[in-house]
């Protein structure tokens, strides 16, 4: 063996020299040739005779040359070299092939890593196809929630579910210890992991018992908590560790990749810890999720229609005002963690896949054509004697070489897809930032493109190169090139629809970007701020911290206003209430349904005059107000428009908890009113307002609260400015800092993020489609170079020639254009959901997405027009 | 790829691994041999002659060295390497088998129709 890989290798290596076959070959014919004049033939014939014996002595040689190893290698790279020139010869051609498989193979396999996330992800729950979320929905939630008051009525008669189980949220916490730390805690209930199929990698689940009011603490802890915090300790079960400040014993640690079903993040599971006899009782009860394990053979729907009875029971429980708008929907798991996303990415696998199949059809035109164009020198091959099987792998290895600088082209092109996708993100995308091309969609991008390549080289070589290709025009088929220009036809239909998307979304965005938002967030920098359970148990304790840091905060350098809120605008993150129960003082209560919604902030004095928000009447909040025992509210222009029409709302109360008892629902007085703020969100509609004061009372404190500073420094500045005043007063405190056009500017991101998507997929579409026609107008060009040189010698301007390309090419684009603008106008009306101030059917922009196409279909049937000016008539008739 | 071509192509490895045996020989000298051996049967065709020549040298069954031929000129002369000795021991057996079975099957074959 060894001896002979070693021969092998030598002579892989050396070659050996052509002369020794020659000498052996003549010495061979002279022994011949002996042979014969001894047996008595005369010297010339005995020479003839030897050598039509002995044959071509050029087969012989070529056939020994074919023994040698690695011969094949040296074949293949004769054609490697020979497919590089080609490509090398051809740099518009090789170009447009490379640039169709990158974006085609590119963008699939970018959006294949982002869809296999959301969609394919598997849960880390066992058996995770069973799991559904249930609950109820209600138009102040859109995503499913339960209530402590139905949930236990459900769980004892539900017959869909093999168990049911709830979380009630996530809530931060503080480990207070050395070295304390802020963490997310989430209450579940005792059921919760058993339900989920998830168990303790190091001690065990709660006990129902210990999931009581009072019950000794105990508590599970993350992995990741496990290992910075306690160094992976594997007696960890049993350690006492103190939650704020109360001892509690950690029971288990949950697995590596636990997560919580509503993708919360959570570093310690407490037990609910619900009083389930008052909770029953209870009207709503405790706001909480709920989940549930489908018994084997139980669809999501079957469950819901099982589980009408229990819904009916809990409408009844709902204020009167909520019946007609509650409903309940039971859901796969999967489907509630990524609620909107999940259509959204089938429409996208669809779009892409739709893309990658264009570009694979572009790629065989483009090999066509080139192929059309090359028929001469083919046969000229053919007739130097290259075998047929020859002529096909020069034809495949071309174009594998040309896909293969396209997948390579492909993965650097995702790759790059890729970051983009995740930097221009909304933070609601789960999971985008974790997504990494993997092994699995590099792969997929490979193989397409590698696989592809025998395809179109088949494709482009099959083709038999006829025999009178080297004295007459080719025969490819006309009817083929038939089938290509329906295709191109269709792809400009299409781009042309996604470029009447892109500019609708453009054009949409542009407008979210410019609109009033009834404030002024120049020089505002915000922080937010929540105080840990331990250091302010009491309101006392969290007023005095808010206080001391406005009045730190007031005096300093260059501060033109300082507010406190719990909120801001336009981002939606505010209290809610329904209008109907607000009430005028001595007027009845609204009674026709809820009357939709009102949202609501606590504020200080100067909060409108941080934000420059105008009062339109009365003087607002001010230091009177702020000392005083009455409670004061400032009502916007469309709220006080509302409850108090055409009359002056100034000085009158009203009360804001109408329906509760007559203790919880103290009278205000109406101190101002506050031009309309955009509240809801960018694009959505805006709420009715009012703002209630946080006087100088516990009352009116909690642990949260939003600092707003307005000041002439730089934002960086006052940003360390304000950090250094937390840290005077409690330098433990986290603080979350930005400045408010920055968290506006965040509130843009996901219809920043649709409009570049699509208008990737535009750019994408419109591309391939150039690149398409180009490939079908060259092959045209190729097929009529006869006729053209027939006009040309004829007297044919080369202005006649090109518009002649020119309407070849039109033929195709404009049938595509028609049609594309129909299917659009008539899609358009969908989109109108996510479009802002621009109409559905725009005419400015559907006019100058169509002109965009032809302007560029123009440029790209220009390019074989201008070649085929180039055909001198004498060659072409010649060759005729 | 069981073709005929194979077939023939391996029993020609075969024939010149066994011409070498004895001494080294030129190519001439092989065809000869072959030729004298057989009875006139087999004529090695010298279109194939060196292919195969070349082939098994590429493959390190034989050697070549250049000497001088019985009429003193100078001739490439093929010598059996130890390599080659164990291929030729390997196809022989390869042979006897396959003729053997061969055999078995026309002889039956023969008893048959009678």
């Amino acid at each position: 063996m060894i001896v002979e890989f070693s021969t092998w290798l030598r002579y892989l290596l050396f070659r050996k020299s052509p002369k020794e076959l020659d000498d052996e070959v003549q010495f061979h014919l002279e022994q011949s040739i002996a042979a014969k004049m001894i047996a008595g033939i005369p010297e010339p014939e005995a020479r003839r005779q030897a050598l039509i014996e002995f044959g071509s002595v050029d087969a012989t040689r070529e056939e020994c040359a074919q023994q040698r190893p690695g011969w094949w290698a040296g074949i293949l790279a004769q054609d490697f070299r020979y497919a590089l020139r080609g490509i090398r010869r051809n740099p518009a051609f090789s170009l447009a092939v490379v640039l169709t498989l990158m974006l085609g193979i590119g963008s699939s396999a970018a959006v294949f890593t982002v869809v296999d996330k959301i969609l394919f992800r598997p849960l880390p729950y066992s058996d995770d196809g069973r799991l559904v979320s249930v609950g109820l929905v209600a138009p102040i939630e859109p995503q499913e929630f339960m209530l402590g008051g139905s949930y236990y009525e459900w769980q004892d008669n539900q017959k869909p579910f093999v168990a049911m189980t709830s979380e009630t949220g996530v809530e931060p916490c503080d480990l207070t210890e050395v070295n304390a730390i802020r963490l997310d805690c989430a209450g579940v209930e005792s059921n919760f992991l058993p339900t989920l199929g998830v168990t303790p990698v190091v001690g065990r689940n709660f006990l129902p018992s210990e999931d009581r009011p009072n019950a000794p603490k105990v508590a599970l802890i993350s992995y990741a908590l496990w290992r910075t915090r306690f160094a992976r300790d594997p007696s960890i079960a049993g350690k006492m560790i103190r939650i704020d400040g109360v001892a509690t014993e950690i029971v288990g640690v949950l697995p590596q990749d636990f997560e919580m079903p509503r993708l919360q993040t959570a570093d310690v599971l407490l037990p609910e810890s619900l009083d389930v006899a008052a909770q029953r009782r209870a009207d709503p009860g405790r706001p909480m999720w709920a989940f549930a394990r489908l018994k084997p053979g139980v669809t999501a729907e079957q469950a819901k229609a099982q589980l009408e009875p229990l819904f009916q029971y809990s409408l009844r429980l709902a204020p009167a005002p909520f019946r007609k708008e509650v409903h309940y929907t039971v859901r796969p798991l999967r489907d509630r963690q990524f609620h909107d996303v999940h259509r959204a990415a089938w429409i996208l696998l669809g779009l892409v896949m739709a893309v990658l199949l264009i570009a694979c059809a572009n790629v065989a035109s483009l090999l066509t054509a080139r192929r059309a164009g090359r028929q001469h020198e083919t046969a000229v091959r053919a007739a130097l004697g290259a075998s047929r099987s020859r002529l096909l792998q020069a034809a495949i290895l071309e174009s594998f070489v040309l896909s293969a600088f396209g997948a390579l082209a492909a993965v650097f092109w995702a790759e790059a897809l890729l970051h983009l996708f995740v930097a221009i993100a909304p933070g609601g995308m789960p999971f985008l930032s974790t997504a990494r091309i993997d092994a699995r969609v590099l792969a997929f991008t490979l193989s397409i493109g590698l696989l592809s390549a025998p395809g179109f080289g088949l494709v482009s070589g099959l083709g038999r190169a006829p025999a009178n290709a080297l004295t007459s025009r080719g025969g490819l088929g006309m009817r083929r090139a038939g089938l290509r220009q329906l295709l191109v036809t269709t792809q400009i239909a299409a781009s042309l629809v996604l470029l009447a998307a892109g500019a609708l979304l453009t054009r949409s965005f542009w407008n979210l970007q410019r609109q009033a938002l009834g404030i002024n967030d120049e020089n505002v920098v915000t922080a937010t701020i929540s105080l840990g359970q331990t250091a302010y148990p009491t309101p006392e304790r969290q007023m005095a911290f808010f206080e001391q840091l406005q009045r730190n905060l007031r005096w300093g350098p260059g501060v033109n206003a300082v507010a406190l809120s719990d909120s801001l605008p336009p981002g939606g993150s505010h209290h809610d209430q329904i209008y109907a129960s607000l009430r005028v003082e001595g007027q009845p209560r609204y009674t026709s349904g809820t009357g939709g919604n009102v949202a609501w902030r606590w504020v200080t004095p100067e909060y409108f005059r941080t934000l420059n928000i105008p009062l339109i009447a009365g003087s607002g909040f001010t230091d009177d107000e702020l000392a005083s025992a009455n409670r004061f509210v400032v009502l916007s222009r469309s709220l006080a428009e509302r409850m108090f029409p055409g009359q002056d709302p100034l000085g009158r109360q009203v009360h804001l908890a109408s329906g509760a008892p007559i203790a919880q629902d103290p009278p205000y007085t109406v101190a101002g009113v506050a031009a309309d703020v955009k509240n809801g969100g960018l694009a959505a509609g805006d709420e009715p307002e009012y703002y209630r004061l946080r006087r100088n009372r516990p009352e009116d404190w909690d642990q949260w609260a939003v600092v707003l500073v307005k000041s002439g420094l730089p934002a960086a500045t006052m940003e360390r400015w304000m950090r250094e005043q937390v840290a005077v007063l409690d330098p433990a405190l986290p603080i979350e800092q930005g400045t408010l056009h920055e968290r506006i500017a965040k509130l843009a991101d996901q219809p920043r993020f649709e409009m570049l998507l699509v208008g990737y997929f535009a750019c994408t579409g419109l591309v391939l489609a150039v690149i398409g026609l180009y490939g079908v107008t060259s092959f045209l060009m190729v097929q009529r170079k006869p006729e053209v040189g027939i006009r040309m010698a004829l007297g044919a301007s080369k202005g006649n020639i090109v518009r002649m390309v020119l309407a070849s090419a039109m033929r195709m684009v404009l049938p595509g254009t028609v049609a594309g603008l129909t299917l659009a106008l008539g899609l358009s009306q969908t989109w109108s959901s996510v479009l802002f101030k621009v109409g559905p059917h725009d005419a400015a922009t559907f006019l100058g997405a169509t002109t965009l196409l032809i302007a560029v279909t123009v440029i790209a049937s220009l390019i074989p027009a201008i070649a085929a000016t180039r055909v001198d008539p004498m060659t072409t008739l010649r060759v005729d | 790829m069981a073709t005929p071509t194979d077939l023939l192509q391996g029993t020609l490895d075969l024939l010149i691994l066994q011409t070498l045996v004895l001494e080294p020989k030129h190519g001439w000298g092989i065809a000869q041999r072959i030729q004298q051996v057989s009875g006139d049967v087999l004529q090695v065709g010298q279109g194939s002659l060196y292919p195969a020549l070349y082939r098994l040298e590429y493959k390190g069954w034989i050697q070549s060295e250049w000497g001088n031929s019985e009429s003193n000129r100078r001739a490439k002369f093929y010598k059996l390497t130890a390599a080659g000795k164990k291929q030729l021991a390997a196809e022989r057996a390869t042979w006897d088998r396959l003729s053997a079975a061969i055999g078995l099957v026309l002889g039956k074959t023969e008893e048959a129709p009678s």
